[in-house]
């Protein structure tokens, strides 16, 4: 082929490795992501609270910030694991709000224009499709939870007069492993409910909708039954309870904090399990024919 | 080895079983698919992509396992599919591109190929548009575009001309013809228009019920009936066909006067001129044509269903 002349030739050059073929996805996925001003307006808005965090570590280990601010009274300024819990409770839910917007503009275009039979006929498998995705969009999560939140740690330990990060990694690792397992979990749920709905604003509210109406469920059935039990369906109650043991912050008196880890493990493993299902009943180049 | 090798395929999609013991080598260099509807022509195509798995035997394309070897039979295929598939808030350019990279070209490659094969198509002025916005006629094209770009060795074309109007069919049949013409890529054409398939495929697979009805050198076929003649009589017709079988003729009559004979070497039409003059028939019209696709398609299905049950040879 040549533009001017208008003939076909065949293809003789190099041909990159099958392996990065997810590595193709996964940029034409990010950047679909990022195409959105709304993506980039969300982004923008993630990065506020993360300034306010940071002018507070700032002022904490300031020593003439602190006599004018505290004037005795240190509490409001202390930088610890409950500091650190409430940048990552803040910044996962910033993630969620960014996972509802963009998870549909990545699965859900593709299968409203009904573009798999051409993606999926090219070098690429099922499981390839779903991971290059999921990469684009945890990567996208990551800039907004773990990444500045182990940037405000790292912030911490170097203005901290006091050697402080040793003393603290539990923190540090909290943050990350806790951060991880939110936006992992996000992006499974957000791409395997895109896969189900077409509509992207319909798959925005249903992103939503399946987060927070169960636990209005788990809420009822817990004052009902008198049981901890009922939190299990309170997806955000599970994870701050997870994310606190991460921290090593005191937990409250409260009955749902007494739920143990490897039952929120379990929960939270048997949801990803039920998305994987969902994707891979929708991910085909072809509707199965039953019957 | 052929382009496609089947030895036993057998399909089951749910309960049903759709493809049904296929056995055969496919090594034409535009291979028609042919078939009524359900006959197994998306599936089977399907398979050879890997979306099916075979229940029972197996399918090797350029000699690779369609079981073992889906990347590989992927990488040397370009699929065009039957159903409009596009990533629609993409750029036409941007969507060719992102193909060809997926089918393994580095990137700047893959941009050159994306305006090349659009500009081949005949998309070259469009390419900078969402391909959402573009008419029936241009998705089928682009879908040819994208399954070029990488310069496949195997062009897999499910019902291509669907949806087209002539001039765009005729401009799709003539692109198709170009690529085969060119003669690096073997191409297997789906559809249901036999007129598609006998102007550019040299073999024809022919599908029925999920089975192979017919596998045939197109080519070969047509030339195996060269002395096949058709032609309409008045008068006494019925005497007229005792006589030219008489000669040695094979021939069937049909209502309104209308005779069809395979007239043997030593033959001429001149001879048939002569027992017409005898018997007092007047030969309105002679047509000398060869075996079309039609025939070969009929009678592969059900000993030629389409034709009067009265027919006497």
């Amino acid at each position: 082929m040549s533009v001017y002349k208008h003939n076909y030739r065949a293809y003789t050059g190099e041909v990159t490795p099958l392996w990065t073929r997810v590595l193709v996805l996964a940029r034409y996925a990010f950047a679909e992501a990022w195409s959105s001003k709304i993506t980039v307006a969300l982004f923008t808005l993630s990065l506020l609270p993360i300034i306010v965090f940071l002018i507070v570590i700032y002022l904490a280990n300031n020593p003439i910030a602190r006599a004018l601010i505290v004037k005795g009274n240190s509490a409001g300024l202390e930088v610890d694991a409950r500091y650190f819990f409430q940048i990552l409770q803040t910044q996962s839910m910033i993630a969620l709000a960014i996972t509802a917007w963009v998870a549909p503009r990545l699965i859900s275009s593709d299968l409203s224009d009904n573009a798999l039979p051409i993606l999926l006929s090219h070098p690429i498998s099922r499981f390839g499709y779903v991971f290059a995705k999921f990469i684009a969009l945890f990567s996208s999560l990551s800039a907004v939870t773990w990444v500045p939140c182990l940037l405000l740690f790292a912030y911490q330990g170097y203005s901290s007069p006091q050697p402080w990060i040793g003393g603290n990694l539990q923190i540090g690792v909290g943050v990350f492993v806790g951060a991880v397992i939110w936006i992992a979990f996000l992006s499974i749920l957000g791409l395997a409910l895109s896969s189900w709905v077409k509509w992207r604003i319909v798959a925005t509210g249903t992103i939503f909708a399946v987060l927070f109406v169960p636990a209005g469920i788990g809420g009822i059935v817990t004052a009902i039954l008198r049981t901890k039990w009922g939190f299990l369906l309170n997806v955000p109650f599970m994870m701050s309870v997870l994310w606190r043991r991460l921290l090593g912050v005191q937990s409250f008196s409260f009955a749902g904090e007494s739920i143990p880890i490897s039952a929120i493990l379990v929960m939270l493993a048997l949801a990803c399990v039920l998305c994987i299902a969902m994707l891979n009943a929708r991910i085909r180049a072809r509707e199965v024919v039953r019957g | 080895m052929g382009v496609i090798d089947l030895d036993g395929l057998e399909v089951r999609l749910g309960n049903r079983i759709v493809l049904n013991g296929l056995t055969g080598t496919l090594q034409g260099q535009a291979i028609g698919l042919l078939g009524p509807n359900g006959a197994g022509k998306s599936t089977l195509i399907n398979t050879l992509l890997g979306f099916h798995q075979p229940l029972r035997g197996t399918a090797r394309v350029f000699d690779f396992d369609v079981r073992r070897d889906r990347a590989q039979i992927r990488q040397q295929i370009g699929y065009m599919p039957e159903n409009d598939s596009f990533i629609g808030n993409m750029s036409g350019v941007r969507f060719v591109r992102y193909m060809a990279e997926l089918a393994g070209l580095p990137r700047g490659e893959a941009l050159e190929r994306a305006h090349e094969a659009l500009f081949y198509v005949g998309l070259g002025e469009v390419r900078y548009r969402k391909v959402s916005t573009y008419s029936l006629g241009m998705k089928q094209l682009i879908k040819l575009a994208q399954a070029l770009a990488h310069g496949p060795k195997l062009l897999i074309l499910d019902e291509p001309t669907n949806g087209l109007d002539p001039v765009a069919r005729q401009r799709m049949i003539q692109v198709i013809k170009e690529i085969r013409k060119e003669g690096s890529i073997r191409l297997l054409i789906s559809s249901h228009l036999l007129r598609d398939i006998d102007e550019t495929c040299d073999e024809v697979l022919i599908l029925k019920d999920g089975r192979i009805a017919a596998l045939r050198n197109i080519e070969e076929e047509r030339n195996s009936h060269r002395n096949f003649i058709e032609i309409e009589t008045v008068g006494a017709t019925e005497q007229f066909s005792a006589r030219i079988r008489e000669l040695g003729c094979e021939c069937a009559s049909f209502p309104g006067g209308r005779i069809k004979l395979v007239m043997p070497d030593h033959i001429e039409a001149r001879d048939l001129y002569v027992i017409a003059s005898d018997q007092g028939v007047q030969i309105r019209r002679m047509n000398q044509r060869r075996d079309s696709l039609e025939d070969i398609f009929l009678r592969a299905m059900d000993n030629e269903v389409g034709r009067p049950e009265h027919v006497s040879v």
